[in-house]
C-alpha cells in the first residue's frame, strides 16, 4: 500500500493518538454515570468520533492511494498498446476499452479525493480543538494534497497516451494509403475524395462477414462513414448479402439517401469553413491596413525631419562660406593683438 | 474508374427475361478476341441483374471484379458496369439520367418491345464517354470537388498574406528607425547651426 508507506513518512503517530483517546475515554468514563447524558454523550462521542474520523480519513486515503496505483499500471499497459503501430495487428477495440476503463476510474477517484477533502474539513469543523491538533491537520492537508498530485500526473500521462495514439492512428492511415494506392495505380491527384476504401476496411475490420444478418450491415456503415464518402464497403457487403439473401432492399435505399443526405452535410460544412476562412482573410488584410498606414505616416515624418536638417545644414554652409563675418572677426582678432602687444610693450 | 457498359432495358414480369432496349458498351481495354465475349456477358449478366431487381429499387452487386448497379422505375430498369472504384452514388444518379432521358427521347414506346432492339442509341454512348470521370455525373461530388479546391486555394493565399504580414512588420520597424534617425540628424544639424555663430 504506497498511501500507508507515504503516511509512515510523516512520522506517525497514530498509536500515540489512540493511547491518549483511551486514556480520555477511561477517565471520562466513572464521570459520566453522574453528569447530563447528553453533555457526557457528546464529549465521549468526541475522541471516539475523532478517532473514527481519523481512521475513516486514512482508510479512504489509502483507498485512494491503491486505485491510482492501478489506475496507473492500467495507463502504463494502455501506453504499450498504443505505440504497438502495427499496420495489420491493431488492438483498436482493447485500446477503446480500456481507454474507457481509465477514464472512468480517474473521474472516480477524482470524485473520492474531493470527497476526502470534504471529511477532512468536517473533521476539523465540527470537532472541538483538543481533539484535533495541528499536526492532523498539517498531515491530512498534506495526505490530499500528495495523492491531488499524483492523481494529476496520472491524468498527464493518460493525455499524453492519447495524443501518442492519434498520432500512430494517423501514421497508420497514411501508410495505408500509400500502400492502397500504390495498388491500385491512381494518379495522384489531391483533389479525388474518393479512396480505394474497397482494400482497406477488409484488414483491419473482422466485423463484416457477408453472411452475417442485416443488423451486421448497420455497425459495418458506422465504421466506414467515419471515414467519410465509403459508400463503397456497406454496399459490397450489402451486395453480397443479396445474393443470398433478398432482405436487403430497404436497407439500400436508405443507404442511398443516406449518403445523399451524408454530401449535403459535408458540402454544406464545407462551405462554412470556406465563409470562416474569408472572415479571417478580411480580417488579416484589414489589420496590415493599418500596419501599412503607419509606415507611410513614419516615411512623412522621416521625410520632413530630413528636409528640415538639410535646410539647416544648408544655412550654415552659407554662413560659413560667406566672407563678411569671417574679416570682421580677423580685423578684431589683429586689433586685439595690437592691443595686447602695444599694451605690454609700450 | 471506369464505366464498361450501360444497358437500358424493359424488366418484364419476373417470369420472362428483360427485353434489350439499348446498350452501349467499352470494351476498348480488352484484347481484341475478348471483346465479343466480354459483349455477350455484359448482355447476360444485364439481363440477370435487371430480372432480380425489383420495381422502384436500386441494386448494386459484385460480379467479378465488376460492380454492377441496377436500377429499376417502373419496368424500364437501367444497368451500368463498373469498376469498383466509381462511387456508387454517381452511379445512380448516372443511372436516373439515363432512365430520364430515355423516357423523354422514346416515350414510352419501349412497353411494347417484345425482343432486343438492336439499334445503337448515341446518347448512349455518348454518355458512356462523358461520364467515365464520375464528377460529370454527379453534380454534388463537382461541387465538394471545387470546393475541396477553393478550401486550398484560401489556405495558400493566406500563408501568404501571413507572409505580407510579417514584412509589414519589418518594414514598420524599418521605418520608425529610419524617423528616429532622421529626427536625430535634424537636431544634430540645428544644433551646429545655432550654437557657434562666433569661431
Amino acid at each position: 500500500m504506497q498511501a500507508r508507506h507515504v503516511q509512515s513518512s510523516y512520522r506517525d503517530r497514530t498509536d500515540e493518538f489512540s493511547g491518549i483517546v483511551e486514556s480520555r475515554r477511561r477517565s471520562i468514563a466513572p464521570t459520566a454515570a453522574n453528569n447530563a447524558p447528553y453533555g457526557s454523550g457528546g464529549r465521549r462521542e468526541d475522541p471516539r468520533s475523532a478517532a473514527a474520523n481519523q481512521s475513516e480519513f486514512s482508510k479512504r486515503a489509502s483507498l485512494i492511494g491503491l486505485a491510482i496505483h492501478q489506475t496507473s499500471q492500467k495507463l502504463s499497459k494502455l501506453a504499450q498498446l498504443a505505440k504497438r503501430s502495427s499496420v495489420f495487428d491493431d488492438p483498436t477495440r482493447e485500446i477503446q476499452e480500456l481507454t474507457v476503463v481509465i477514464k472512468q476510474e480517474i473521474s472516480g477517484l477524482n470524485g473520492a479525493l474531493l470527497d476526502l477533502q470534504a471529511v477532512r474539513n468536517n473533521n476539523s469543523h465540527d470537532n472541538d480543538e483538543r481533539s484535533i491538533s495541528r499536526d492532523t491537520t498539517s498531515h491530512s492537508a498534506t495526505v490530499v494534497d500528495d495523492l491531488k498530485n499524483r492523481l494529476m500526473d496520472t491524468t498527464k500521462e493518460f493525455k499524453d497516451v492519447l495524443t501518442l495514439r492519434t498520432e500512430n492512428m494517423k501514421i497508420q492511415e497514411d501508410r495505408m494509403k500509400k500502400f492502397s494506392k500504390i495498388s491500385s495505380k491512381e494518379s495522384a491527384n489531391p483533389f479525388v475524395r474518393q479512396r480505394p476504401l474497397a482494400s482497406k476496411p477488409s484488414p483491419s475490420q473482422p466485423a463484416p462477414l457477408p453472411w452475417a444478418n442485416g443488423s451486421s450491415s448497420s455497425s459495418s456503415q458506422l465504421v466506414p462513414s467515419r471515414q467519410g464518402e465509403a459508400e463503397s464497403s456497406p454496399l459490397l457487403q450489402q451486395s453480397q448479402q443479396q445474393q443470398q439473401q433478398q432482405q436487403q432492399m430497404v436497407p439500400l435505399q436508405d443507404t442511398y439517401m443516406q449518403n445523399r443526405a451524408e454530401a449535403l452535410h459535408n458540402v454544406e460544412s464545407t462551405i462554412h469553413e470556406l465563409s470562416n476562412i474569408f472572415t479571417q482573410l478580411a480580417t488579416m488584410v484589414s489589420q496590415q491596413g493599418e500596419i501599412a498606414i503607419r509606415i507611410d505616416q513614419n516615411m512623412e515624418d522621416t521625410l520632413a525631419n530630413v528636409e528640415g536638417a538639410q535646410s539647416q545644414l544648408t544655412r550654415y554652409l552659407n554662413s560659413i562660406s560667406s566672407n563678411r563675418w569671417l574679416m570682421i572677426k580677423i580685423f578684431f582678432v589683429l586689433i586685439a593683438f595690437l592691443m595686447v602687444f602695444l599694451f605690454f610693450v609700450a | 474508374m471506369k464505366i464498361t457498359a450501360l444497358l437500358v432495358l424493359k424488366a418484364a414480369p419476373e417470369a420472362t427475361d428483360p427485353v434489350i432496349l439499348a446498350n452501349a458498351s467499352d470494351v476498348s481495354h480488352f484484347g481484341y478476341f475478348q471483346r465479343s465475349s466480354v459483349k455477350e456477358f455484359v448482355v447476360f449478366v444485364g439481363r440477370t441483374v435487371a430480372s432480380r431487381t425489383p420495381p422502384s429499387q436500386r441494386q448494386s452487386v459484385q460480379h467479378e471484379e465488376y460492380k454492377v448497379h441496377a436500377y429499376n422505375r417502373n419496368g424500364l430498369c437501367a444497368v451500368g458496369f463498373m469498376d469498383d472504384h466509381y462511387p456508387v452514388r454517381s452511379a445512380f444518379s448516372l443511372l436516373n439520367q439515363v432512365i430520364d432521358e430515355y423516357q423523354k427521347s422514346f416515350g414510352e414506346t419501349w412497353r411494347s418491345a417484345k425482343e432486343d432492339s438492336s439499334q445503337p442509341w448515341p446518347y448512349l454512348a455518348q454518355a458512356l464517354t462523358k461520364f467515365q470521370d464520375p464528377a460529370e455525373a454527379d453534380k454534388l461530388l463537382k461541387i465538394q470537388r471545387e470546393l475541396d479546391e477553393t478550401k486550398i486555394i484560401l489556405h495558400k493565399t493566406i500563408d501568404s498574406v501571413l507572409a505580407r504580414g510579417e514584412k509589414l512588420d519589418s518594414l514598420v520597424e524599418k521605418s520608425s528607425d529610419l524617423s528616429m534617425a532622421s529626427q536625430m540628424f535634424y537636431k544634430q544639424a540645428k544644433k551646429t547651426n545655432s550654437c557657434c555663430t562666433i569661431l
